[in-house]
C-alpha cells in the first residue's frame, strides 16, 4: 500500500528542513515584527550609552544574548498561535512529519527571519569590544546555547496555553524579567554577591558573565566560571533533550 | 495487512479536568471502515465524534480500547500509522501569511514528497478546488470559504490512504461544497479511505456509502443513508395541513409529529393511498415527500435522547 510521504516517516528530525523553510515563508511576512524586534535592546542601549558609555560593549554583549533569548518568546507565540488558532498541530503532525521536526523546524524558521538584526548588534559590539577570534567563538556559542535554551522553554511553555490573550502577557512577562533583570545588559560584578549564584544558573546571565569575564568587563573565580559553563551546558542538554520529549508527549493531547 | 482501513472496539475516552466533573466523551465505540469506503460520522454537537477522529488520526490516546488503522495499533504505534493518514481539523485555518500555493506545496514537502511530485499535486488540488485564480494570494486575504478549499485542497493532495475530514465543508458555498465531493469522490476512486464528520445531512448523504450515527459516546446507528430513512416507519413523509387536531385518526399509519396546525406523518409507500383516502374523506389537504435524512436523524437520535 502507499503511503503518502513515508520518507519523512520515523526517521528523527524526519520533515525538519520542508517545515523550517515552511516556517521561514510564514515568518518572513512580518516584515514590522522583524524591525521592531530589536525594541527593548535598543531602548536599553540608549540608556546605558547616556548613563554609562564605558558599559556599551558590555550592554552590546548582552542585547546579542538577550536577542537570541527572545527568539523563546517569539517560539512560544508562534507555537501557541498557529496551536490554537489554526490548529496546525493537527495538521502536521497526523502525518509522516515527526513532532521534534516540527518543534526545531518552526524554532529554526523563526531564528532565520530574525537574525539579521542580531548580526547587526553582533556586529556593534565587534566595533566597541573588538573581539579576538576566541571571544567572537565564544560569543557564538553562548548565544547559541541560550538559543537552545529559549526555544526549548517556549516550546515547551507554548502547550500549557488555551486563550492567545494569555499567552501574550505571560511570555512577555517571562522573558523580559530573566532576560533584562539579571546582568545581562550590565556587568554582574553590580549584582549582589550572595544572589550571583542563582544568576550564574539562569542560562541568559550565565552566557553574558562567561562573555564579560572574557572581554575583561568582569572578574569571576573559577567555580563562578565553572558554574556558569556548566550550568549553561547542562540546560542545554537537558532543556532540549525535554523540550523534544514535550513534543512528542503533547501530540496525543497530553 | 488488513481488509480495514479502520477498526475500533469497545473504545472509551473520559476528559478528566482540575476542579471539573469527568467527562465521558466516548463510551464504547465499535466501528469498521472497509478500505476505499466513504463513512460519515453523524452526531449532535459534543456526542463525541471530534473525540474519535482525534484518536484514530493519533492525536489523542483513548483510556481504553482497541483502535487499529490498516491493522496497525493507532495507539501503540501512532508513527506507524501517521503516514497513511492525513486530516482536515475541525476549524482549521491554512498559515495566513502563505498563499493557497504555498500552503499545499509546503505541507507536501513536510511528508516527504519530492518537488516535482508536489508541485503537480499542488496544481491538481487547487484546480479541484477552484483555487487556481486566488492560488497566489495570501491566505489572511482569502474568505473563509476559500480558506477552508485551502486546507481541504492541502489535505487531498496527500492522496494519504485514509483521510479523517472533520466538517470538511463548513462555511463554503454550494459550488464550492459540490467541488469538495467531487474531489473526494474522485480521491476515493483512486482507493483513499475517507471518515467525515459533518452536520451537513445532503452531504454525508450524497458522499457516504455508509454511515454511523453516534449519540453520547456510542454508536447508536450503523448502515446506509436509505437504511436509515427506512428505520424511522416508511420512506414518504405525508404533510397534512390543519391535521393536528385529528391527529388520533392517522396514529395506525405511522409515527406522527405535529408541527403547528400541520400534521406529519412518516408511511411506508404501500399505505400511501389508504392515508390520503382518509385525507380526502376528511377534508384535508395533504403535500408528499421523501423522508430526508435529516428528518431521519432527527428521529433516530430525538428517540435515542427520549430513551435516555
Amino acid at each position: 500500500m502507499r503511503t503518502s510521504g513515508a520518507a519523512a516517516a520515523s526517521r528523527p528530525f524526519g520533515g525538519l528542513a520542508a517545515f523550517f523553510w515552511t516556517e521561514v515563508r510564514v515568518q518572513a511576512h512580518e516584515e514590522l515584527a522583524m524591525a521592531t524586534s530589536m525594541t527593548v535592546q535598543g531602548v536599553l542601549l540608549v540608556f546605558v550609552w547616556i548613563l554609562n558609555p564605558g558599559l556599551l560593549g558590555v550592554a552590546l554583549v548582552g542585547a546579542v544574548i538577550f536577542s537570541m533569548f527572545t527568539m523563546g518568546q517569539r517560539v512560544l507565540n508562534e507555537a501557541a498561535y498557529v496551536r490554537i488558532d489554526h490548529k496546525a498541530n493537527e495538521l502536521y503532525l497526523a502525518g509522516p512529519l515527526t513532532p521534534e521536526a516540527y518543534f526545531l523546524g518552526m524554532a529554526a524558521g523563526v531564528l532565520l527571519v530574525y537574525l539579521a538584526p542580531v548580526v547587526v548588534v553582533a556586529g556593534l559590539a565587534e566595533a566597541v569590544v573588538h573581539f579576538t577570534v576566541r571571544e567572537a567563538l565564544l560569543l557564538v556559542g553562548c548565544a547559541a546555547a541560550v538559543w537552545v535554551t529559549a526555544i526549548s522553554i517556549g516550546y515547551v511553555f507554548s502547550t500549557a496555553f488555551r486563550d492567545n490573550r494569555a499567552i501574550w502577557a505571560y511570555s512577555s512577562l517571562f522573558f523580559n524579567v530573566f532576560g533584562v533583570l539579571p546582568p545581562v545588559f550590565y556587568p554582574i560584578g553590580l549584582f549582589p554577591g550572595p544572589l550571583r549564584p542563582i544568576v550564574l544558573l539562569m542560562p541568559p546571565s550565565a552566557a553574558t558573565a562567561l562573555l564579560q569575564e572574557a572581554i575583561g568587563a568582569a572578574h569571576l573565580p573559577v567555580g563562578a566560571i565553572a558554574l556558569a559553563a556548566g550550568g549553561l551546558a547542562t540546560e542545554v542538554v537537558l532543556l532540549f533533550t525535554f523540550a523534544t520529549f514535550w513534543a512528542r508527549r503533547t501530540v496525543r493531547g497530553a | 495487512m488488513s481488509d480495514l482501513a479502520l477498526r475500533s472496539v469497545d473504545l472509551r475516552k473520559t476528559y478528566v479536568g482540575k476542579g471539573a466533573p469527568p467527562v465521558e466523551a466516548l463510551s464504547g465505540v465499535d466501528l469498521e471502515v472497509r478500505r476505499g469506503e466513504r463513512v460519515a460520522l453523524l452526531g449532535r454537537n459534543g456526542a463525541g465524534k471530534t473525540t474519535f477522529l482525534r484518536i484514530a488520526s493519533t492525536l489523542l490516546r483513548p483510556t481504553s480500547g482497541t483502535i487499529e488503522v490498516f491493522g496497525l495499533d493507532a495507539d501503540r504505534l501512532p508513527e506507524r500509522v501517521r503516514p497513511y493518514i492525513a486530516v482536515v481539523p475541525q476549524e482549521g485555518k491554512p498559515f495566513f501569511h502563505l498563499t493557497p500555493r504555498e500552503q499545499v506545496y509546503t505541507y507536501l514537502r513536510s511528508r516527504g514528497l519530492g518537488r516535482e511530485s508536489a508541485h503537480a499535486r499542488t496544481d491538481e488540488a487547487l484546480e479541484r478546488m477552484g483555487l487556481t485564480e486566488f492560488a497566489d494570494r495570501l491566505s489572511i486575504t482569502l474568505s473563509g470559504g476559500q480558506r477552508q478549499r485551502t486546507m481541504v485542497a492541502t489535505v487531498i493532495a496527500t492522496e494519504a490512504p485514509l483521510l479523517f475530514l472533520d466538517e470538511p465543508s463548513i462555511g463554503m458555498d454550494p459550488f464550492a461544497r459540490r467541488s469538495v465531493w467531487a474531489s473526494f469522490r474522485a480521491l476515493s476512486g483512486k482507493g483513499s479511505t475517507i471518515l467525515l464528520t459533518t452536520h451537513y445531512l445532503d452531504e454525508a448523504e450524497a458522499l457516504s456509502d455508509r454511515l454511523y450515527i453516534v449519540e453520547r459516546g456510542k454508536v447508536i446507528v450503523n448502515g446506509t443513508a436509505e437504511q436509515l430513512k427506512r428505520s424511522v416507519g416508511g420512506t414518504l413523509k405525508v404533510a397534512i395541513a390543519r391535521g393536528a387536531r385529528e391527529a388520533e385518526k392517522f396514529r395506525s399509519f405511522g409515527e406522527t409529529v405535529a408541527d403547528g396546525e400541520t400534521l406529519t406523518i412518516v408511511v411506508h409507500p404501500e399505505r400511501l393511498g389508504e392515508l390520503m383516502d382518509l385525507a380526502v374523506r376528511s377534508g384535508l389537504t395533504t403535500t408528499v415527500g421523501p423522508v430526508t435524512l435529516e428528518e431521519a436523524f432527527l428521529r433516530v437520535v430525538g428517540r435515542s435522547i427520549d430513551e435516555d
